[in-house]
C-alpha cells in the first residue's frame, strides 16, 4: 500500500461504464483518496461540481459531457479546469498516458501536481485493465463467431461438393493461402456467394 | 460501413487517422470516406466518431487523431493555447458555412409573446430584453445551452443577446449541452433556449418543443462553421498526404451539395455508424423550418458546402474570431493577429492542394499596424461588425 497522499483529495468520477467506474473508485479508495460522488449518468454535472466542489473530476474521455466541464473554468477560477492545460511541455506525459488510456480529468487550480499525478496513475492503471478485460472477452467471442462461420462455410463445401470434412476444410484453407486472406474471410465470401445463387439452403 | 469495395486499395503510407462529430456537417468527410475519393486521391483513411469536441482536441493534440472534423475556431484556440495546452494547429479548408440558429421553448415563447408586438421584437429579441426587464431580480436566471466555449454557438448566441441589451453574463445564463442532447434537455425544461446546428434546430420545431427565433446567418450573414483542422506537426510531416486530403475533400464537398445526390447523402449519414438516426429527422435538416406560431416565419440555415468562396479558408474570419475570443474574456496576450490569422488559416496551402493560383489581393485582410492595435476593442464594442452578407464581404465599420 502507497503511503496516503498528504492533503487528502476530493474526487469525483463520471462513468457511464459501470463496472469499470466501481473498480476505478475502489482502487482509489483503497489509494487513500476521497470519492465524492460517483456519477453514470451526467445529466446534472455542471450543478454536482457545483455543489460538492471537487479537487479533480475523473472522466471517461468517450463522454460526451465533458463539453459542459469545458465550460466551467471559465465561470470562476475555482472550478476544475482541463488537465491538459496543466500540462507543461516537458511533463506532458503522464497527461499523454491518460489519454491514451481513456481517462479525461478536470483539477481545480492550486492542488498539488505530484498528488494529481499519483492519483492519474491509479485511474490509468485501472482503465488499462478494464480495456485489457473487454478485449479479452472481445476475442474471445470473436473466436467463438469465427468458428461458426467457417463451420458454416465447410458445411457449404461438403454439400456442394459431395466430399467430407477434411476435404472442404483443406479446401477453404487453400482458398486462404492462394488469396492470402483469412480463413474467416474467405469463409464469409463463401457464404454470401453461396447465399446469393440459393445454394445455401 | 464501406459501401465501395475498391479492387485495389493503394496503401502509399499509414493510415490518416480523422475524427468527426456525428452533425450533418460532418457529411463531406463521411461522403469523401464512403463515395471513395479519399481512396481516389491514393490515401488510405479511417475515420473515427468521436464524443466531444474536446477529445477531439486533446487527441489531435497528442497524435492520437492526426486532424478532424472541427469548429472554426478550434485551431486558433489550440494554437494560442486557450483552455488547452499550446498546440500548433491549422486549417486549409472549410468543410462548411452556417447551419447554427437559436430556438426556445414553448413555456419561453408564450411569456414572450406577451412582449411582442410583431415578430421583429422576438427575432431581434427586443421581447426577451422586455421580459428579463420585468422579471423579478431573485427569479431563477433564464438558461441558454450552446455546445462549447468557444464555437460559433457561443459567440452567435451571446453577440444576439449583446445587440438586444441583454448582458449574456450577468442577466442569462449560459451553460454547455452536447448537440445530442439539446431536445431532451429542453423538454425537460433543463434549459429555456439553445443555439446549435442543425438538425437539432428544426428538429425541435417539427416535434413541437420549441419556436426558432433565428438562424445564425442572420446573426452573422454567411460565416464558416466547420474545418478541416490539424495538428501543424503532422501537417508539416505529411504534406503529400494532406493536399491530397483537401482535394477529397472538395471532391465530397460539390458532391454533397449536388441536390441529385441528396436520396443517397441522407442514408448515408444516418447509418448507425455516422448520425445514427432516422432519415426523417435528417430530412428537417435539410429543408426550411415551417412556422409554427403566430410570430414564427419559414427560416433556413444555409448550410453551403463547396464553391471556393465556401472551402477556401478566411484568415479575416481568424480575426474575427479572435475579437470574439477577447469580448469574451478568453483570450490572453496575443503578439500579433496578422501572424496568428495566416499561421492557422493557411491559404497557400488550400490553393497548393487544388493547383490554383494565388489571388493578387491575397493579403488584403492584413489589418494596418494602427488597426492591428484597435482591432479586438472595436469588435468587442460593437464599432466593427461584419457586413449583413457574411465574411466573404468584409467587415463594416
Amino acid at each position: 500500500m502507497p503511503a496516503p497522499p498528504e492533503k487528502e483529495l476530493t474526487v469525483m468520477l463520471v462513468d457511464n461504464e459501470p463496472a469499470r467506474a466501481a473498480i476505478v473508485e475502489q482502487a482509489m479508495i483503497d489509494s487513500g483518496y476521497r470519492v465524492i460522488r460517483r456519477l453514470e449518468n451526467a445529466k446534472n454535472l455542471t450543478e454536482a461540481v457545483t455543489e460538492f466542489q471537487p479537487d479533480m473530476v475523473i472522466i471517461d474521455i468517450e463522454s460526451p459531457d465533458r463539453d459542459m466541464l469545458e465550460n466551467m473554468s471559465r465561470l470562476t477560477k475555482d472550478n476544475p479546469r482541463p488537465i491538459v492545460m496543466f500540462a507543461e511541455e516537458d511533463d506532458s506525459r503522464h497527461v499523454e498516458a491518460a489519454i491514451r488510456a481513456g481517462v479525461s480529468a478536470y483539477v481545480v487550480d492550486g492542488v498539488n501536481s505530484g498528488s494529481v499525478k499519483a492519483l492519474l496513475q491509479v485511474a490509468i492503471a485501472r482503465f488499462r485493465e478494464f480495456q485489457a478485460l473487454r478485449s479479452e472477452l472481445e476475442s474471445v467471442k470473436s473466436q467463438l463467431e469465427d468458428r461458426k462461420l467457417i463451420d458454416k462455410a465447410k458445411g457449404l463445401i461438403m454439400k456442394h461438393q459431395k466430399c467430407d470434412e477434411p476435404a472442404a476444410y483443406q479446401a477453404l484453407r487453400k482458398l486462404a493461402m492462394d488469396r492470402s486472406q483469412r480463413m474467416t474471410d474467405v469463409a464469409r465470401n463463401i457464404i454470401s456467394v453461396m447465399e446469393l445463387m440459393g445454394g445455401s439452403k | 460501413m464501406n459501401l465501395i469495395q475498391p479492387n485495389n486499395i493503394i496503401q502509399t503510407s499509414e493510415s490518416v487517422r480523422i475524427g468527426f462529430i456525428p452533425l450533418i456537417d460532418c457529411a463531406p468527410f463521411v461522403i469523401a470516406q464512403e463515395k471513395g475519393f479519399f481512396i481516389q486521391e491514393g490515401v488510405d483513411v479511417v475515420l473515427s466518431k468521436e464524443a466531444s469536441w474536446a477529445s477531439i482536441r486533446d487527441k489531435v493534440a497528442f497524435n492520437l487523431l492526426d486532424g478532424a472534423h472541427m469548429l472554426a475556431s478550434m485551431p486558433i484556440a489550440a494554437s494560442l493555447g486557450i483552455g488547452t495546452i499550446k498546440t500548433p494547429m491549422q486549417t486549409s479548408f472549410t468543410v462548411s458555412h452556417n447551419g447554427n440558429g437559436i430556438t426556445i421553448g414553448n413555456a419561453l415563447y408564450e411569456e414572450l409573446q406577451h412582449h411582442a408586438e410583431s415578430s421583429v421584437d422576438i427575432r431581434t429579441g427586443v421581447a426577451l430584453k422586455r421580459l428579463l426587464d420585468g422579471r423579478a431580480a431573485n427569479a431563477a436566471p433564464l438558461r441558454f445551452a450552446m455546445v462549447y466555449p468557444y464555437s460559433s454557438h457561443n459567440y452567435q448566441l451571446r453577440d444576439w443577446l449583446s445587440r438586444a441589451g441583454i448582458d449574456s453574463d450577468k442577466d442569462v445564463q449560459i451553460v454547455v449541452v452536447p448537440p445530442v442532447k439539446m431536445l431532451d434537455s429542453l423538454r425537460q425544461g433543463d434549459i429555456d433556449g439553445y443555439c446549435v446546428g442543425e438538425p437539432w434546430n428544426s428538429l425541435a420545431v417539427e416535434q413541437g418543443i420549441g419556436h426558432m427565433l433565428v438562424t445564425g446567418y442572420e446573426i452573422w450573414g454567411s460565416t464558416p462553421e466547420k474545418v478541416f483542422g490539424v495538428n501543424s506537426v503532422w501537417a508539416e510531416h505529411n504534406l503529400e498526404v494532406y493536399l491530397s486530403i483537401i482535394r477529397a475533400l472538395e471532391k465530397a464537398c460539390l458532391w454533397v451539395d449536388e441536390p441529385n445526390n441528396q436520396t443517397e447523402l441522407l442514408s448515408i449519414l444516418s447509418h448507425p455508424d455516422y448520425l445514427n438516426c432516422t432519415l426523417e429527422q435528417l430530412v428537417y435538416g435539410f429543408s426550411a423550418i415551417k412556422p409554427k406560431g403566430q410570430f414564427d416565419w419559414p427560416m433556413k440555415a444555409y448550410q453551403r458546402f463547396s464553391g471556393s468562396d465556401i472551402n477556401k479558408p478566411l484568415p479575416s474570419y481568424a480575426l474575427w474570431i479572435m475579437a470574439q475570443m477577447y469580448r469574451w474574456q478568453q483570450l490572453g496576450d496575443i503578439k500579433s493577429l496578422n501572424d496568428v490569422a495566416e499561421q492557422v488559416y493557411r491559404q497557400d496551402l488550400y490553393y497548393k492542394a487544388l493547383g490554383l493560383t494565388e489571388e493578387k489581393n491575397n493579403t488584403d485582410w492584413h489589418l494596418s499596424v494602427e488597426d492591428e492595435s484597435t482591432w479586438l476593442d472595436s469588435v468587442a464594442l460593437g464599432k466593427i461588425r461584419l457586413h449583413p452578407n457574411g465574411i466573404l464581404n468584409g467587415f463594416d465599420k
